[in-house]
């Protein structure tokens, strides 16, 4: 194997880690409330550069990580408590009016931050390469790191939807949204839990993903086509079918940047024809 | 002369007096209103298609733009790259346009509502970035530049703004009617129907896919011609003419101006446009205002200008309307699409 083809594996999986943590948001949030919140990749956008500032105020990375998510729920929740509730019951409505945020916040960014790309810099103690005994591979410890961060995360929600009497619930609110409404539980409070949850792993994936990729305007919109691109792949609503999803953009991403960079993005169309024409409700969706 | 005869009378008249005002512009406003009136004409077709796809197949498209593009590009390569004299650029824009559309449309007929507009962002995003990437044959960000209007009938539509203005406004009035003859022909009938209910129109055995497969073919054609002409006007194509603004700001203008009639859509984006150049005298934050307002329209004013007008004055123009069929304004509130 070539270094390039290594280098590339590599790469795709540390960026499907982080497509990943943005997308498991998402698809959580589109799930339970049907409604495809597109200002996602602007959560993630904003979310990086606040954490950029709160990294240049305080030096500390998990304190900017922890901002941009905590700032970015925040936000979230605003919008799904005085926006989108506003419009509850019409999903349409519902996605255009998160539209309309996302190109708000977009364009927010630009006026706070400027338009020129920028990075966060790599904390003291994720700096450095390590080799990888095996394939004598020199790599950043950094996205080694964003692979633990996403296994991890994956754990946390595994055993949050799986254990916990309220990511129950929110499984119920998934499959049968009437049955639990009529059983009594508060649904108007789980939509918003939803929602700000989604906000904070957006945000704390632009820190994180701020810290290897490049922070620029435009960045959301890219963000949200490739996590879109997992939710259509892997099927809404599936834990399986977003890591799945992740790990395909994020290696067919790296690949064709590396080996055809005219087309990088173009290619994932491929899957994404392939898959809806087998399976028009992605690889783990559930027919309805 | 009977109650149906004098509302007939009423249209007539009115159109006679919107048509006469349309020609006359050339001659009676300034070189600077006739460049506005081209703008809108180009960035009314690509509103058109996107509000024919929601009035009529109550679906959301924000992959519009990505046929204007389509078609500016094949245009623009054919012209400035291969030399092709007039008529075939624009036809082969045109074409390849409507392949495109052929192709994405096999995959878009699978989905519905949310996931419509899910999947067509994607690909307007990633026709996007084929246009920014590709820079081999696309120039990338900068685009391809230095498109020359062609030469009509021995006329130069590009030193004559005249002659530009007349030789779009043919095709212009040739989309509208298309578009207006779709939606009154048997096809537009079944189209509505697929809209309000699909399940019962595949019972009563109907092809709904064909039927969502043709409309959506059909407004790419509407949204590609918008296209030829931006390129031809402009003399330029950049991947922002494909963007997901470009497309959002579609769609703002189509609500604006009332998402159930063509009128509408050239209402929206006429208003759009000169708030384009109002604002870009005063601030640079057009997208933010556009975002606003974009919220606005969307959470208070579904109906659009036009939907509003013919609710107070249509009665002026049309005998009450109960239960007619035909391609009208404000029948009923757009976009009913749910989930669940």
């Amino acid at each position: 194997m070539s270094i390039l083809v290594i280098m590339s594996l590599l790469n795709g999986l540390t960026l499907g880690a982080l497509l990943f943590i943005t997308a498991s948001g998402l698809t959580l949030s589109f799930s339970l409330m049907r409604v495809v919140n597109l200002t996602h990749g602007a959560f993630y956008m904003a979310g990086g550069f606040i954490g950029l500032s709160v990294l240049k105020f305080s030096g500390s990375w998990l304190l900017a990580v922890l901002a941009g998510g905590v700032m970015m729920s925040a936000l979230a929740f605003i919008e799904e408590r005085f926006l989108l509730r506003w419009a509850r019951g019409n999903d349409l409505i519902e996605t255009l009016i998160s539209l309309s945020v996302a190109i708000i916040v977009g364009d927010l960014v630009l006026v706070v931050w400027g338009g020129y790309p920028r990075t966060i810099s790599i904390p003291e103690a994720l700096n450095g390469t390590v080799s990888i005994p095996l394939i004598h591979t020199i790599y950043p410890v950094y996205r080694i790191f964003m692979l633990g961060l996403a296994l991890v995360i994956i754990g946390a929600l595994w055993v949050f939807l799986k254990k916990t009497r309220l990511g129950v619930t929110i499984r119920a609110g998934v499959d049968n949204f009437e049955m639990v409404s009529a059983l009594g539980i508060n649904v108007r409070r789980l939509f918003s839990f939803v929602f700000t949850l989604s906000g904070f792993l957006a945000g704390v994936s632009g820190v994180v993903g701020g810290t290897f990729l490049m922070l620029v305007v435009g960045e959301d919109w890219r963000i949200l086509t490739l996590t879109l691109i997992v939710i259509i792949i892997g099927g809404m609503g599936s834990l399986g079918g977003t890591i799945l999803g992740s790990l395909i953009t994020g290696l067919i991403y790296s690949f064709s940047t590396a080996f055809i960079p005219e087309f990088s993005l173009f290619v994932l169309f491929l899957p994404v024809a392939i898959i809806l024409s087998i399976r028009p409700r992605g690889l783990f969706g559930k027919e309805r | 002369m009977t109650k149906e005869s004098g509302y007939r009378l009423r249209r007539t008249l009115l159109s006679a007096l919107v048509g006469g005002i349309v020609i006359a512009i050339p001659w009676i406003s300034s070189e600077y209103f006739v460049m506005m009136s081209i703008r809108v004409m180009f960035f009314g077709m690509l509103t058109m298609s996107l509000t024919y796809l929601a009035g009529e197949l109550g679906a959301v498209s924000l992959m519009q733009a990505a046929f204007f593009g389509i078609s500016g590009y094949s245009v623009a390569l054919l012209q400035s790259r291969y030399g092709f004299p007039f008529p075939i650029p624009l036809l082969a824009g045109l074409i390849i346009s409507v392949l495109a559309a052929g192709l994405f449309g096999l995959l878009i007929v699978r989905v519905r509502g949310i996931y419509f507009l899910m999947l067509t962002m994607v690909l307007g995003q990633l026709v996007w970035a084929l246009a920014s990437q590709w820079s081999s044959v696309t120039k990338g960000d900068t685009g391809i530049m230095n498109i020359y209007a062609p030469v009509v009938f021995g006329i130069s539509t590009e030193e004559s703004k005249t002659a530009f203005y007349f030789f779009q406004l043919i095709f212009f009035c040739g989309a509208s009617y298309f578009l207006t003859v779709l939606k009154r022909s048997p096809f537009g009938l079944m189209l509505r129907g697929v809209r309000d209910s699909e399940s019962r129109m595949a019972m009563l055995g109907y092809r709904v896919h064909r039927l969502r497969y043709a409309a959506f073919v059909f407004a790419a054609l509407v949204a590609a011609l918008g296209g030829v002409f931006f390129t031809y006007f402009t003399g330029l194509i950049n991947p922002h003419s494909v963007s997901l603004p470009a497309n959002v700001e579609a769609l703002l203008a189509g609500i604006l101006g009332g998402i159930n009639s063509l009128l509408g859509a050239v209402v929206g984006t006429a208003i759009l446009k000169t708030l384009d150049v109002v604002l870009s005298g005063i601030t640079e934050r057009y997208m933010l205002i556009m975002g606003v307002m974009f919220m606005l329209v969307i959470m208070f004013a579904r109906q659009g200008i036009v939907g509003t007008a013919m609710k107070y004055w249509g009665k002026w123009l049309f005998p009450s309307r109960n239960g007619s069929g035909s391609g009208g304004e404000a029948r009923r509130p757009p976009q009913e699409v749910r989930g669940r």
